[in-house]
């Protein structure tokens, strides 16, 4: 392993330089590192906010009822299903929790004030399994818990109605069998979701009260949503239930990707970057490890030309070089690895807080917290790890080629140098 | 304008003489024949009973109302029957509408944002009531024709809105009958010329002392086989009906 020990060797020839070209080569590795945990992390945030808020995991729906949302499409047709069977679902291995969800437009009214509203029924402490929907709660006491009849309208909503928490609201929604129907609700809090557009039109109550208030059968639901333990495995699981032959009977199952096709481009784009950094970085890294090896190579043609001469041959030379070059990305990323770390473990614990600088924001329909937590991005250390070393070893193959295709004699009498 | 119910028949016998239906454009200004065949309709004041029926792919059902107004501004529909949701009212007072709920007791007022929004589950809606009785104020009138339909002289209207009109529709035609003044459909068009729905009036009898399509059927372009029909059984005009009537105290009776 004479090369390698060349190469190591040569690597402390010129200590400046070459602790210079390590720095340049960790640098880029913690910018890499520290980006890429950053950009995993707002894609974590931003896969949990667009799917945490009402959308969870998977969705179960009648085959017809999207995209247009009849209210007639239950879940299993006409006849509904047997919303038991919930909870079977929730016996499978991928399925942390499941709601059972019904919807209605209705028309709700304080006595001088009314508005729309889409008003969602739910099982409170089963919705609250899935998403988050019903966390936002900013007043009153919420729906778990509390008796029936109970109603909670979002920020917008609640302030155009000018009700709080406590106050009566009136319900009037076109029924199922197309009669008026009409409810008395109390209102039981506030929620506040940070998408303006649902808080001006969004009301929970109970499952069951808005089964009434529509007319449906107890076996009628819109809609199934799941949470699953793993978010990314939701187009599969979609996939496997809608041709397994033991799936519900009428009912189709969607994923979050599916049915939010903008939040999956979203998260790809975030994903394509990746690659896109990784190679930025590395060219710039690339061109620092290039200026070095070039510099050696320059430096040492006499030396090349002995050896050259003594008979070493045009591929140990080459190699030699590689040697070199390969020991100063190692040290560079090592060094680099150990900084991100150091760096990385109170970010992926408290995280950096933006609020100074962006306050509140959502992105494709999800609030965006402006604390970030950083994940540990452990595939995207490797991809950096191999990016990096493999740029600075492409680098530095010309002027190794260089050393190695040199002429001895030339190469003696080229300079005359120390 | 109490000339009016003489001045029709005399009118058209003039125009039947001449026999030159040009001449009717000239004599009657379209506006002025909307706004009377809309009069006739209504009155200074009525009251009636009629039969709703609402076919849907879904449901089919049957209310039996009772209607008050007075002049274009106010008026109250209450369901009568089925049992279930009798005593449901809506209450129309210039461009406001109320619903009364007996179940719960409560009155609703539709938000502006919800006046698009199906009557009572009807494929009327809510700006129906709040609108038709204006067609002359929104809209710019034309005869489009006139002339023999089917053996009989009429006059087609289009109505195109006036340009600050809030109105939803971007056109309406509107077919008369010339002899009788009584209306035979009218169809509604959105912004793109696409027919979105067709009123029908057939029916044509004698109630109240006036001549009147007792049947009215309303018919979405794009669910054909679905409709709502209202069905005169009584109607009366000009009688006196107390203001209170059309009160908000009044709506829970």
């Amino acid at each position: 392993m004479l090369v390698l020990r060349l190469g190591w060797r040569n690597l402390w020839r010129n200590p400046r330089r070459s602790v210079i070209s390590i720095s340049t080569m960790a640098t880029a590795f913690v910018i890499l590192a520290l980006f890429l945990a950053m950009m995993a992390g707002l894609v974590r945030q931003l896969l949990d906010n667009g799917t945490g808020l009402m959308l969870g995991h998977l969705q179960l729906h009648h085959p017809e009822y999207l995209p247009d949302r009849s209210y007639f499409d239950t879940l299993g047709g006409d006849d509904g299903i047997d919303l038991q069977l919930c909870r079977q679902l929730e016996s499978d291995p991928l399925v942390e929790a499941a709601s059972v969800r019904l919807y209605a437009f209705a028309l709700l009214s304080t006595g001088e004030h009314s508005a729309g509203a889409q008003v969602i029924g739910v099982d409170p402490p089963s919705e609250a399994r899935v998403t988050m929907l019903l966390d936002g709660l900013t007043d009153g006491r919420g729906l778990e818990g509390e008796p029936m009849g109970r109603i909670l309208l979002g920020e917008g909503l609640a302030r155009e109605l000018k009700a709080s928490a406590g106050d009566e609201v009136a319900a009037l929604t076109q029924a199922a069998d197309g009669s008026l129907g009409n409810d008395l609700f109390r209102m039981a809090g506030v929620l506040r979701t940070g998408i303006s557009h649902l808080d001006r039109s969004l009301a929970v109550t109970h499952f069951s009260d808005l089964q009434s208030l529509m007319a449906f059968d107890q076996d009628r639901a819109h809609e199934i949503a799941l949470r699953l333990t793993d978010p990314l495995q939701a187009d599969g699981f979609s996939l496997r239930y809608n041709s397994a032959g033991d799936r519900i009977e009428g009912t189709q199952a969607s994923s979050w990707g599916e049915l939010s096709p903008q939040l999956r481009d979203y998260l790809n784009m975030a994903d394509g970057m990746y690659g896109f950094l990784i190679g930025l970085i590395g060219i710039f890294a690339a061109l620092g490890v290039l200026n070095t090896m070039m510099m050696a190579v320059f430096e040492r043609s006499r030396e090349i030309g002995t050896v050259a001469a003594l008979g070493m041959s045009p591929s140990k030379i080459l190699l030699s070089f590689m040697a070199e070059s390969f020991y100063l990305s190692l040290i560079g990323v090592s060094a680099g690895f150990v900084l991100s770390l150091l760096l990385l473990i109170p970010l992926t614990s408290q995280g950096i807080d933006l609020s100074k600088w962006i306050g509140e924001m959502s992105i494709m329909n999800a609030r965006m917290d402006p604390v970030i937590i950083f994940e540990w991005p452990w595939t995207a250390f490797l991809w950096s790890a191999i990016g990096l070393t493999g740029a600075s070893l492409l680098a530095s193959a010309l002027p190794a080629r260089r050393a190695a295709r040199m002429n001895p004699v030339e190469a003696l009498g080229a300079r005359k140098d120390s | 304008m109490r000339f009016s119910r003489l001045r029709i028949p005399l009118l058209t016998l003039a125009i039947a003489a001449t026999a030159l239906p040009v001449q009717a454009q000239d004599v009657l200004d379209p506006k002025e024949i909307v706004d009377r065949v809309d009069r006739i309709m209504r009155g200074d004041s009525s009251h009636g009973v009629l039969e709703m029926s609402v076919v849907t792919k879904r449901w089919k059902r049957t209310l039996s109302l009772e209607i008050w107004s007075m002049g274009t501004e106010k008026s109250l529909i209450r369901i009568l029957k089925p049992k279930k949701e009798a005593g449901t009212a809506t209450l129309k007072v210039e461009d406001d509408i109320w619903n009364y709920l007996p179940k719960i007791d409560r009155t609703i007022r539709v938000p502006s944002s919800m006046m698009g929004g199906a009557w009572m589950g009807s494929h009327f809606t809510n700006d129906d009531l709040v609108k038709h009785s204006r067609l002359v104020r929104d809209y710019d009138i034309d005869v489009a024709f006139s002339g023999q339909r089917e053996g009989v002289e009429v006059w087609e209207f289009e109505l195109t809105p006036l340009p600050d009109a809030a109105v939803v529709w971007g056109k309406i035609l509107y077919q008369v009958r010339q002899d009788d003044l009584m209306p035979v459909w009218a169809r509604y068009y959105d912004e793109d010329d696409e027919l979105k729905r067709t009123l029908l009036f057939d029916d044509y009898q004698r109630m109240g002392g006036r001549l009147i399509p007792a049947r009215m059927r309303m018919v979405p372009s794009d669910k054909p086989n679905e409709f709502t029909q209202m069905l005169y059984s009584g109607l009366e005009f000009n009688l006196e009906i107390s203001d209170r009537v059309f009160s908000l105290s009044a709506l829970r009776k």
